[in-house]
């Protein structure tokens, strides 16, 4: 094994948790039984790399053994790093009927064509995703293995996640993925977040979107604090309206997690007191950052609790509408406008 | 000892009876309630003059003044202490802070074999009036751990004790003895922080409190700074707030420059020329609070989130931040002293006497 490939397998070594390293390396398959059961997983990181190292070389694997292991843990553990959403547009009239070996060919060979020196690696996932591994080289290098991009495509949805893409790569992987999938296009799509899962989920409606209507009451709480009957009476009803609210716009049960949304406003100012900033011509600019370990639940509680207004404002209920949460508002549009984010990498 | 403690106790008692009768008897949190109570923060200041200090601060000092954040604290005023025993206290603070790490206090911060120094030293050309107190700056230079031979000592540790534009009342009102320095700022290991106070406290029979930056104070720092726009850039307002939503959600709201000034500009009265320069340079506290109100106005406008509902955890623009869990840091020398000014009052208002 020559010293890059002990390098990269260093450094992956270093970064999966070992409590990991069982099941990976099972499911990876290239090591016998009898080296599997062979290795002591209570060692150290340190002590355990070693022995996977000898293993790998008395085994005579190469680079493109080890980054099938990369890619097996990196599809366990989607949800790290942070991954930007593309959006294809203008489909071709036979861009339905792209199938998986059709994709997988076409990708390889449009992305070899505008890069020489690249490794291209695909994996089909159970739920229709394609997951692809990108090691980038140029003209004059080889590709470099320790900084792969990895994308997801869900065929038959326009969408492509993305991690790790730099800006001087991204139209090259944009130009693959719209040829090789028959789109004319393609787009930001003003969505990221760290975890995978979430603004999948956030985009593809796989979550609990509408709010049983036959939901009588506001739900129990658990710690029941002793309130005064006629208080909760009274607000009986403005508070299930709240809630009803709340979740239409964003949706009962669980939520998937994004962590932020941010808004750059350029709207002009507008509080009717103040007549010297309402007769400005010029915007005020300001941008606005929400952030929470679970956002849109964050969101949902402000707007049945009443510290956000309801109906809740288009704003906000975009974010799960439309499934982004990087949003330029000027005044023109009585929405958000679409105009496209450069996701900074 | 005996007789330090019998004689700081009747002036303790003196000492609160004549603050209390300069200043009138109850507290009144808000400032905007008429004239009886005397002990409320200023409704009106000055706008921050732009003080050129760095002609009469030594350019070291003036550094460790605007690179560090100071987590704030109010203390009691200090019963003889003098300014010319500085070196004497920088021997006795050493003594006490190695009898500390022998019985195993602040190990974490550098290892007990390592040497340490203490130095304690005056800042001038900070004070406006003369009734003010010089400030002090407490250094703590030591190698941290795992250094290397031949790496030279660092400070790990730095203090801060100032008093600018204190109630002249207030200060002519203390006891013989009584050295005011109502703003102490550490920064560093709260190990070291905590054996610094206890060595005050033992030696100047004084008190320590965290100094929480009100809400009220953010406003005013606010407002403040966007008013040295013109003279300064502040490159951006920003605002932390925190809303108590299930899970907790934050808030940034970054204001650009430009609209910031207009904003405040708009939310000025007009005032009668014929009071003078000193006239025009009053801000009130109306006019901050319009301020935010604009603010908060636009907020909800988009998004009908009303940000009362939350608290405001930060305001930080170029020329400083400041948190309300009392961190605060000062990055343009320009406007240092009228920060600090606002500081001590909130530290003397703080104060539980």
């Amino acid at each position: 094994m020559d010293d890059s490939t002990k390098l990269f397998l260093q450094r992956f070594m270093r970064r999966i948790p070992s409590y990991m390293l069982r099941t990976t390396l099972e499911k990876w398959g290239r090591l016998t039984a009898a080296q599997q059961k062979s290795i002591d997983f209570t060692q150290s990181k340190w002590a355990l790399t070693e022995a996977l190292l000898t293993i790998c070389e008395e085994n005579k694997l190469a680079m493109k053994h080890l980054i099938e292991l990369e890619m097996i843990y990196i599809m366990d553990n989607p949800n790290q790093g942070m991954w930007y959403v593309l959006q294809l547009l203008d489909p071709e009239d036979d861009a339905h009927s792209v199938e998986l070996m059709q994709f997988k060919e076409q990708f390889k060979s449009h992305l070899k064509e505008l890069v020489r020196h690249v490794s291209i690696k695909i994996k089909n996932h159970t739920d229709q995703a394609v997951w692809i591994r990108i090691a980038w080289g140029d003209a004059f290098s080889r590709p470099n293995h320790l900084k792969p991009t990895f994308g997801v495509h869900y065929l038959q949805t326009p969408y492509v996640f993305v991690t790790n893409l730099t800006s001087k790569q991204k139209p090259l992987l944009s130009q693959a993925v719209v040829l090789s999938t028959r789109y004319q296009a393609i787009k930001d799509a003003n969505l990221s977040g760290r975890k995978l899962t979430a603004i999948r989920d956030l985009l593809m409606r796989k979550y609990q979107q509408v709010f049983p209507t036959k939901y009588p009451s506001p739900l129990a709480e658990n710690n029941q604090t002793i309130s005064n009957p006629h208080i909760v009476k009274e607000q009986a009803e403005p508070a299930a309206n709240r809630l009803h609210m709340a979740c239409k716009a964003f949706g009962g049960g669980a939520l998937p997690q994004l962590q932020s949304a941010v808004y750059k406003l350029k709207t002009k100012f507008r509080d009717d007191p103040n007549k010297t900033m309402t007769e400005r011509e010029e915007p005020f600019r300001c941008v606005v950052k929400f952030e929470s370990t679970n956002l849109l639940e964050s969101l949902r509680h402000c707007a049945s609790s009443g510290i956000a207004s309801t109906p809740v404002t288009p704003l906000l209920s975009c974010i799960p509408l439309k499934g982004r949460n990087y949003f330029v508002i000027t005044d023109n549009d009585s929405g958000p406008s679409s105009q496209t984010h450069q996701p900074q990498n | 000892m005996e007789r330090h403690r019998n004689s700081v106790t009747s002036k303790s008692k003196s000492y609160r009876m004549s603050y209390r009768s300069s200043l009138g008897a109850a507290a009144s949190r808000l400032g905007l309630t008429p004239a009886l109570t005397g002990r409320r923060l200023d409704t009106r200041r000055r706008a921050p003059k732009s003080h050129n200090i760095t002609e009469k601060v030594n350019p070291e000092q003036l550094a460790l003044l605007t690179k560090t954040e100071w987590q704030l604290s109010y203390v009691t005023p200090l019963y003889r202490f003098r300014h010319t025993q500085l070196k004497s206290y920088s021997g006795q603070l050493s003594a006490f802070i190695a009898a500390g790490k022998q019985q195993g206090l602040a190990v974490e911060v550098f290892d007990p074999q390592t040497a340490f120094r203490v130095s304690f030293s005056v800042v001038q050309g900070m004070t406006e009036s003369d009734d003010d107190a010089d400030t002090v700056l407490i250094q703590i230079h030591s190698k941290p751990l795992f250094a290397r031979q031949d790496e030279p000592q660092k400070t790990v540790w730095s203090g801060l004790l100032t008093c600018v534009n204190a109630n002249p009342e207030y200060l002519r009102s203390l006891p013989e003895y009584f050295i005011c320095l109502p703003l102490f700022g550490s920064s560093g290991a709260e190990g070291l922080t905590a054996l610094v106070k206890s060595w005050f406290q033992q030696s100047f029979d004084c008190c320590f409190g965290p100094l929480e930056i009100s809400h009220t104070s953010l406003q005013w720092l606010m407002a403040l700074w966007t008013n040295c726009h013109t003279e300064s850039s502040i490159q951006h307002l920003k605002m932390i707030w925190t809303l108590p939503a299930v899970p907790p959600l934050q808030v940034t709201y970054t204001v650009n420059p430009e609209d910031a000034w207009e904003l405040w500009s708009s939310v000025r009265k007009t005032r009668d020329k014929r009071g003078g320069e000193e006239e025009e340079n009053c801000i009130d506290i109306e006019e901050v609070t319009s301020f935010m109100q604009g603010l908060k106005s636009h907020f909800y406008r988009h998004f009908k989130l009303d940000l009362s509902a939350g608290s405001l955890n930060q305001v930080s623009t170029a020329l400083g931040s400041a948190k309300s869990s009392g961190r605060m840091k000062i990055s343009n020398s320009r406007y240092m002293i009228t920060t600090l000014a606002l500081l001590t009052e909130c530290a003397l208002f703080k104060m539980p006497i």
